[in-house]
């Protein structure tokens, strides 16, 4: 079988930009996108707010300069200088580009694209469609692959990435229709599989795919991961579900409001108020929570987000579909009751070790968007930077795997890999395992939520780790009873399962051994941020006997130096 | 502590690996209120059954994985709550599950999902830009609000299916559009900044196209975004009108019913498919005209006109 010239992997905002823009750089590559979903079913969906992008349409004085201060504040340092500085630089080409693609950007009344204000931002720089923009950028950029002829494979699950040390090789996936277990060669392959929150389950925004397969079956190859302690706690998640309400709702002036009717963010964010970085937005809560400031329910402690005072109708012109999910998942309706909401596991900083180009360690292996850890968001990133991050870097990877593929020729995949991934599936089905899949995800949610969630210590990361391990060892014996062949979603359910359990490794050891507070990552037993010993990136690598092996390297720096971070 | 109540979930089922034909699963759980029909079933498959195939995804009703028939009816199992649909039940507390109509099943709830894409595909169902591939992102277009509200609702589709599911004429036609593909045309005839209206309307006056709707509403009915399709379908029908492209089956229709009411306040509708195919193409139906006649069902070629006819020409000469 010819290779691929570029195989890319997940079919979100990240795949697809980078498909459109590869054929843009050469109309002549073949290229397939692989996905585990339909490209509109993608996660890039769920994102309501929007996407930042200097282009002073609202505030005059905004400029890119700004932006890429507020990015590297925002992730309190440790943002690689170069990458945030070229992220910024770009935003107000993607955005204008996705405008021109057909993307409906709601409005300002001179026709220009509107903003509105975000978390951590000092303008009005965040672009949106409604509350609804990532679901219309996703639908755009599928529109323009259709446009573009770009080829799909739907449904189709990762199993490995393929290399020989030198170059990319490929990929093994399941065809998850039939069952066939393929070999699929590429000479540069793009991983774009989004992030890796889900593993706080119960405690998490996230599709029930969030589940970082491209990042896990890149530590699995040998790819070093970065980075991976931090996860950002969004905290106006829903009570019951942990569903998302986006933080456009306090960009358009929603308060949060704790049990004695105050608005609370006065305490820890006096200027900014709810406008705070999201870190601090949802330590505080758990901070009134602990304090006994919380509402009291059978789901837990929970918060008032208040937009009573907006009034029906902008709730229903600005945020319809927040509107919606309140009254779907809460019973309540924001226009006459405030929203029931905690923090919940929302975003993961972490991800594949890659360059500025979405260029890994291997040549001709690239990542791109939330699964990539380039470094953008460094330890915390700032609300409306995620979609741009999957547009400019998505573009960087295509146009670099599409510039490199000419001269790469890879060998073949071994037929060993394949058939070592055949055994390990078969061996699912052994009668003598007894451990149930939902058993060990509902067990894997709870210690990280309790262990390594938004306030962190020794002792609980100790606890944490340790029953990861325990978790692992339970996983050798995980039994999938179903036994078709035909869409076996008990089967994928386990794929899952395994790449979270070997994620959480990472996230729970680089945790343990960051003995320092810094953006989304809050040690109660070493509150402050250390930059003597810490201002460096985390770097995993899992070595031949399956360990995780945590290690470090420097951060970029640039023209910005280090500052103490206040709001 | 939360009520709860014994539910019955009655699930269709059918592994084409092993099973002859569908069957139906029984399962009782105990259900709290809050919870919704994905919940539910994830339940099921969790601690009962793990073999109970479906797709989902988001859990929050906007990737639009989990469309399935809800006691008989196309919806998102995730934003569904298991006791609104006690109302809906045909037996007490029996939720039937079943996989959306009009699709091949692969196996139990999940279903083929390719014909949604090859419409969209047919259709031409994105923009392709006025402005140059070298000059794309430099500026952006300077466009109304209010463009803007014309369309707004359209984006909002997640390309569910349940429309699509629920279609009528979907039902009697594998090869019709269907309400997304309308939905998605109309969003993309609207949009200035799209420079293919002009062949897309060409598709779209196809035979299977946009005239082939029969106006039943089911997709609004069905739209979990509450989207109001039929005025989609309505919107590029007028452009047909608009654009004056009066060659088509489905414009000379419209026009013949618009004329008869004109005239007389009543359908004439012997000649309907005369002025519609004309009378080489009305030809083809003879032998259909000739068995109505049989059957004393040919309507008649006299028709009387209304009483109150200057009140419906008044509305034609308002319209105007």
């Amino acid at each position: 079988m010819k290779p691929y010239d570029i195989i890319i992997v997940g079919a979100g905002g990240a795949g697809m930009y980078a498909a459109m823009e590869a054929l843009q750089t050469n109309p002549g590559l073949n290229i397939a996108v692989v996905s585990k979903v339909y490209p509109t079913r993608s996660h890039t969906s769920a994102a309501q707010g929007g996407v930042n992008a200097a282009l002073a349409n609202r505030h005059k004085d905004d400029t890119v300069e700004l932006h890429i201060f507020d990015t590297i504040k925002g992730s309190d340092y440790l943002a690689d200088q170069d990458a945030a500085t070229l992220l910024c630089e770009m935003a107000p080409y993607v955005v204008r580009e996705m405008e021109n693609l057909g993307a409906p950007f709601s409005r300002l009344e001179d026709g220009t694209i509107a903003q509105r204000p975000f978390g951590g931002a000092q303008k009005y720089r965040c672009c949106y469609c409604a509350d609804r923009t990532g679901h219309t950028l996703l639908q755009t950029l599928f529109e323009q692959c259709m446009r573009k002829g770009v080829k799909f494979f739907s449904e189709y699950y990762l199993l490995s990435i393929e290399h020989d040390g030198k170059t990319a090789q490929g990929i093994v996936v399941m065809n998850m229709q039939t069952g066939k277990i393929e070999a699929m060669p590429a000479k540069t392959v793009i991983i774009a599989t989004g992030g890796y929150a889900k593993m706080y389950w119960q405690k998490s925004s996230n599709a029930a795919g969030s589940t970082g397969d491209g990042i896990a079956a890149a530590l699995r190859a040998g790819l070093a991961l970065e980075d991976m302690e931090f996860v950002q706690f969004h905290p106006t998640g829903l009570r019951k579900s942990g569903l998302l309400i986006s933080e456009g709702a306090r960009g358009e002036g929603g308060y949060l409001v704790n049990n004695k009717g105050e608005r609370f963010m006065s305490r820890y964010a006096p200027e900014k108020m709810e406008l705070g970085p999201r870190d601090l937005v949802s330590r505080s809560i758990e901070i009134e929570i602990n304090e006994g400031r919380g509402f009291d329910s059978d789901a837990g402690q929970y918060m008032h987000l208040d937009l009573r005072h907006l009034g029906g109708a902008l709730i229903k012109e600005r945020l319809p579909q927040i509107r919606q999910l309140a009254i779907d998942f809460e019973g309540v309706d924001p226009i006459d009751e405030p929203i029931p909401i905690r923090p919940t596991a929302h975003y993961s900083m972490g991800g594949i070790d890659a360059d500025i180009n979405g260029a890994t360690a291997i040549p001709g292996i690239y990542a791109a968007g939330e699964c990539s850890c380039i470094s953008v968001h460094g330890a915390n990133r700032l609300g409306g930077n995620s979609l741009l991050e999957v547009l400019v870097f998505g573009k960087q990877a295509g146009h670099h795997a599409a510039v490199t593929a000419s001269s790469l020729n890879p060998g073949a995949i071994s037929t060993a890999s394949v058939e070592k991934i055949q055994k390990e599936i078969e061996g699912y089905s052994h009668h003598d395992r007894t451990e149930r899949y939902s058993d060990l995800r509902e067990d894997l949610g709870k210690t990280l939520g309790a262990n390594a969630g938004i306030y962190r210590t020794r002792k609980k990361l100790e606890k944490g780790v340790a029953d990861i391990m325990e978790i692992k060892e339970r996983f050798k014996k995980v039994h999938v009873k179903d036994a078709s062949a035909v869409f076996n979603t008990n089967l994928f359910q386990v794929f899952e399962l395994k790449n979270m359990i070997h994620l959480a490794e990472t996230v729970a050891r680089g945790a343990l051994a960051r003995e320092e507070s810094r953006g989304s990552h809050s040690r109660e037993d070493f509150p402050t941020r250390d930059d003597k010993k810490w201002h460096k990136h985390s770097i995993f690598h899992m070595n031949e006997a399956g360990e995780v092996i945590v290690s470090d390297k420097p951060v970029t720096m640039g023209k910005h130096e280090l500052q103490e971070r206040t709001y | 502590m939360d009520e709860k109540k014994d539910i019955y979930f009655k699930i269709y089922r059918y592994n084409p690996e092993v099973d002859q034909k569908p069957f139906y699963d029984d399962f009782k759980i105990s259900v709290e209120r809050g919870v919704t029909i994905l919940r539910a079933i994830n339940y099921i498959k969790d601690h009962v059954d793990s073999s109970l195939s479906y797709r989902f995804y988001c859990q929050a009703g906007i990737c639009g994985s989990c469309a399935m028939r809800v006691n008989g009816v196309s919806k998102l199992a995730c934003t569904t709550q298991v006791w609104d649909e006690l109302e809906n039940c045909k037996e007490k507390d029996m939720i039937t599950i079943e996989p959306l109509n009009n699709f091949e099943i692969i196996r139990d709830m999940i279903v083929d999902y390719k014909p949604v894409i090859n419409k969209l595909e047919k259709y031409i169902s994105w923009v392709t830009p006025k402005i140059k591939q070298a000059d794309l992102g430099k500026k952006e277009n300077i466009i109304s609000e209010a463009e803007f509200k014309v369309i707004d609702a359209a984006t909002d589709c997640i390309l569910c299916a349940a429309c699509f599911s629920e279609c009528s004429m979907m039902s009697a036609n594998k090869e019709y559009i269907s309400p997304l593909a309308l939905l998605k045309a109309f969003r993309m005839v609207k949009d200035s900044r799209d420079t293919r209206s002009d062949e897309r309307m060409a598709v779209l006056n196809q035979d299977h196209g946009m005239w082939d709707c029969t106006h039943c509403y089911r997709c609004v009915e069905a739209c979990v975004k509450n989207i109001p399709i039929m005025d989609a379908i309505q919107g590029v029908r007028n452009e047909a009108f608009i654009r004056k492209q009066n060659g088509t089956e489905g414009y000379k229709h419209a026009n013949a019913f618009a004329q008869d009411i004109r005239k007389t306040g009543r359908l004439k509708e012997a000649t309907i498919a005369i002025r519609t195919k004309g009378i080489f193409g009305a030809a083809g139906m003879l032998p259909f005209a000739i068995r109505m006649t049989l059957r004393g069902r040919m309507p008649s070629m006299f028709v009387k006109t209304i009483p109150g006819i200057k009140h419906v020409r008044n509305i034609f000469r308002k319209i105007k």
